[in-house]
């Protein structure tokens, strides 16, 4: 039988390398990619809490999650490519168009 | 040997979440985008073997099919499309590294506080164990994509609505943002 801590923790750890790559990595592309790791350690935890209660109402969100990160990556990529066409770069160090 | 493979069955979601460890750490370190996707892609696939282990075969399934079958591809054309090799990046910590450092060292701290009595602790608590008995009385682990998609479709639909406007909306925005410009 799987232990539930055993579940939490491989997803908080998911999460937090996420987190540590959305902080480190300077490219857009991979700040992409972290997000949907993370979004991965959420749809782990539902989907054993859904384990957990017998329920299957957590699967049912697992899936919602998974048709939302699909449509949150394509809007991502196409800013990237928007980015890239315009300023010419994906670093997110270059991007500054705020700043007046 | 039929031991070994009863115990290797048994601890199938370890084995499976500490490989998508291991793809995550990867992702995060390679240097070329190209090597970060192939780990995202082993990480993807690492997650849906869990999902499998934890009796859930049609997320599982779904996983392979939405992340390996499509975004993965995506993030490959979008490495193509732009010229990744004339951005050179010093190393992989850079600017903010050391607040970055402080960040996962409170993170570190956080952690180890929370979970100082699983890991550490003499007499660890009752581990909490998935109960497959309340399991079988919904017949989820034999009849999944049955019982997800009446969860989807009775008590979630309203959900499930909203998703598909949510959807179509990310679908024009993605045309129009990724339009050439019309001068």
């Amino acid at each position: 039988m799987v232990n539930l801590n055993a579940v939490l923790l491989i997803s908080f750890l998911l999460f937090s390398i996420g987190i540590a790559g959305v902080l480190i990595r300077r490219n857009a592309l991979v700040i992409l990619m972290c997000v949907e790791l993370m979004l991965n350690a959420a749809n782990l935890n539902f989907i054993a809490f859904a384990r957990h209660s017998g329920s299957v109402s957590g699967q049912a969100f697992a899936l919602l999650i998974m048709g939302f990160a699909a449509a949150e990556v394509a809007v991502g990529l196409a800013l990237v490519v928007a980015l890239y066409r315009k300023r010419d770069t994906v670093q997110v160090d270059d991007i500054n168009l705020l700043k007046g | 040997m039929e031991h070994l493979l009863e115990t290797i069955g048994r601890n199938m979601f370890a084995i499976f979440g500490v490989m998508a460890l291991c793809g995550a750490a990867f992702m995060v370190a390679a240097k070329s985008a190209v090597h970060s996707v192939l780990g995202f892609l082993f990480t993807m696939l690492c997650v849906s073997g869990c999902f499998l282990a934890l009796d859930a075969e049609f997320i599982g399934m779904a996983q392979i099919l939405v992340y390996a079958g499509g975004i993965v591809v995506l993030f490959l054309f979008v490495v193509m499309l732009v010229e990744l090799s004339k951005f050179k990046e010093k190393g992989v910590f850079q600017l903010q590294s050391r607040y970055a450092v402080v960040a996962v060292l409170v993170g570190a701290a956080a952690f180890v506080a929370a979970f100082k009595n699983v890991i550490f602790g003499a007499s660890s608590p009752e581990a909490l164990i998935l109960r497959p008995e309340l399991a079988k009385g919904l017949d989820v682990a034999q009849q999944n994509a049955q019982a997800v998609s009446r969860g989807l479709f009775s008590d979630y639909l309203l959900p499930f609505e909203i998703l598909s406007v949510i959807l179509l909306v990310a679908l024009v925005g993605a045309v129009v943002l990724a339009k050439t410009e019309r001068v």
